[in-house]
């Protein structure tokens, strides 16, 4: 009986989409933590991540330590320097690193799609308002990029223009460009003939400045809801590549770079210099999906 | 049949466009493969005979011409680093990778489609809040670090798993080559205790490669059966007198057909990145081969590697589509 009178009546859209609340507040909070984490990280870490310690694969202090350490260090009592984290085998500071790394990873994959965003969301206003010759070259050419395999075309671009941080960011923006132009494009067609459109085109505005001043900005929404959570793939993208040895160098502190570093101790049993970063990836990029769910849940209310 | 024959056209001129764009974006790059060949303190000499040989000293119109010439006889030239024809490496090292995602990916859906299945029955409902969060969590994790995650519980403490040091153990003797896919060329020989060993040493990448995927494919199950479900023909069915498994199963159908072209979509997504796996567990598949050659700027490997994963995503794709197509005829108009 439930079941016919649920047939009748459709659950509303909010039924058919669960999303406990509290997910969006955390996605919220690590997506807050990882931007302050960004711009403070390697400011606030105890030990410097480029510098090797004496102490060489030592392990995190033990859970029933734990208090006893936390406690000496709210007090502000004498104790020796806790590597939270253990450290790996230069004896660099696991803690510090995975801290400074937010740095790298999130300022990348944020930077990465600041472009891919701007040039984007700008080629697809294109796309929807241009003569259709050029709109469907624009198209074509953006399906062409789509149909590159995304990682090996990224470790391509990446180690043929140098290893280093700008160029992941300008190889990430290239592949994720096409995304951006596709959603603006289908936004800035169904608003292209709205009420406020033609009455801009009656007060006899020019095409490019309605385009840029009333299509633009409300043709945006879906591809801010994009980005938060191509932030995130870019963060495991990042990752990746460091890890398989095409993206940012050794010494720079990097979540994919530290668990390469430590995958050989994994297989050995010591878990320390790989766990960390991993789980740092782990939350961050859990984060940013939490974040853009609740956002699309907002927005399509 | 048009559709089909433009699908297929609209591909290949696609693989056309692909193959021009990799060739001169590889040479535009400021990478200098003689120089990563012939090593930093090689003499002019020895720089300018290596150029010549690898033939980079010809204008990149005459390189284009040799290497087209060559690829429509089927010949993608020799690897710079080892010598050997670049499609036999690339024969022995895909059939792994194929093996690993195509498994993975069956699994995957087995295990998806009855968990989409129940969260879609009762939205909102616990179980679907539980799901949700898990496809959620699952669709968004660093498949590596799951790998070695999984390798240190499974191998190094609780040795359940073999090393992960690729497909066989070094001990045993692989089977003949048939297919390239270990468990099947094991069977074909009757071999059941390498047969028992490869599909051991998949164990681990296919569990990770599982957990990964099951996030996006249960996310897309629950979101096409919740839309069959709110349909006319599902409220037909149950004004019918259908029994609620029954009601589901129809729906189900047709839940499933349009999930067919995303999982296409998805399939040549995880061919690309396959490396990662592959790097864990050192599998030797075309990711670790598409690494080695990039990180070398051995041209004619790229190229062939972006090509060869490039016409299986679309052919995976167009496939699925085409069953999609088949599978709901108002497509094909």
């Amino acid at each position: 009986m439930s079941e016919m009178l649920e047939a009748l009546h459709p659950p509303p859209a909010q039924v058919a989409r669960p999303m406990p609340p509290a997910l969006f507040l955390l996605g919220c909070g690590i997506v807050a933590l990882s931007l302050v984490m960004m711009v403070v990280g390697p400011w606030i870490v105890p030990f410097d991540p480029g510098r090797p310690g004496p102490d060489i694969g030592m392990a995190p202090p033990s859970l029933g330590a734990l208090p006893a350490l936390a406690w000496a260090v709210l007090r502000g009592l004498p104790h020796a320097p806790v590597h939270w984290f253990g450290t790996d085998e230069t004896g660099l500071d696991v803690f510090s690193r995975v801290v400074a790394a937010s740095r790298t990873d999130v300022a990348i994959a944020v930077g990465a799609n600041a472009v891919s965003l701007a040039f984007g969301s700008l080629l697809g206003l294109a796309a929807g308002t241009a003569r259709p010759f050029l709109a469907g070259l624009l198209m074509r050419v953006s399906d062409l990029l789509q149909a590159f395999p995304v990682f090996i075309t990224g470790m391509i671009l990446v180690t043929m223009a140098g290893r280093s941080e700008l160029t992941i960011v300008l190889a990430l923006a290239l592949l994720y460009t096409p995304i951006y132009i596709r959603l603006t494009r289908a936004e800035v067609l169904a608003q292209r003939h709205r009420g406020f459109v033609d009455a801009a085109r009656a007060l006899g505005r020019t095409e490019l400045w309605i385009a840029l001043r009333h299509i633009l900005p409300n043709a945006l929404t879906p591809a801010l809801i994009q980005a938060s959570v191509t932030i995130g793939l870019a963060i495991l993208m990042t990752a990746g590549l460091s890890f398989v040895g095409a993206g940012v160098r050794p010494p720079t502190p990097e979540w994919g770079l530290m668990i390469a570093d430590g995958s050989n101790l994994m297989v050995q049993g010591e878990w320390w210099p790989s766990l960390f970063p991993g789980v740092a990836i782990s939350f961050t990029v859990f984060g940013y999906a939490c974040f853009s769910n609740g956002l699309e849940r907002y927005c399509a209310r | 049949m048009l559709f089909v024959a433009r699908r297929l056209g609209f591909a290949c001129l696609q693989l056309v466009g692909l193959a021009l764009l990799v060739f001169f974006t590889i040479r535009a790059m400021p990478a200098d493969p003689v120089a990563r060949l012939v090593g930093m303190n090689a003499s002019r000499e020895a720089y300018l005979s290596s150029q010549h040989a690898l033939g980079l000293d010809r204008p990149v119109w005459v390189q284009l011409v040799a290497w087209v010439s060559d690829v429509a006889h089927g010949d993608f030239g020799r690897s710079w680093v080892s010598g050997a024809p670049v499609m036999q490496e690339i024969g022995r090292t895909l059939p792994v990778t194929i093996e690993l995602i195509t498994i993975s990916f069956v699994l995957a859906f087995l295990v998806s489609v009855p968990l989409g299945m129940l969260c879609a029955l009762r939205p909102g409902g616990t179980a679907d809040k539980a799901t949700f969060v898990y496809s959620l969590f699952a669709g968004s994790q660093p498949e590596f670090w799951w790998g070695l995650l999984f390798i240190y519980i499974f191998f190094a403490v609780l040795g359940w798993a073999p090393a992960p040091l690729g497909r066989l153990d070094p001990m045993l003797r692989p089977p003949p080559v048939v297919t390239g896919f270990i468990t099947v060329d094991t069977l074909l020989a009757g071999d059941w205790v390498a047969f028992r060993n490869g599909v051991h040493h998949l164990m681990l990448p296919v569990a990770t490669k599982v957990f990964v995927l099951s996030g996006p494919i249960i996310k897309m199950v629950r979101q096409n059966m919740v839309r069959a479900l709110g349909s006319d023909y599902v409220l037909y069915a149950r004004a019918s007198g259908l029994m609620p498994r029954q009601v589901a199963m129809v729906a189900l159908k047709n839940a499933l057909a349009p999930a067919l072209t995303l999982l296409g979509a998805l399939y040549g997504y995880v061919l690309g990145a396959a490396v990662l796996i592959e790097t864990v567990f050192s599998l030797g598949g075309i990711g670790q081969y598409a690494v080695r050659s990039v990180l070398a700027f051995d041209y004619p490997a790229i190229e062939a590697v972006v090509l060869v994963i490039a016409a299986i995503s679309l052919f995976v794709y167009l496939v699925l589509d085409l069953v999609h197509a088949w599978l709901d005829p108002r497509l094909s108009q």
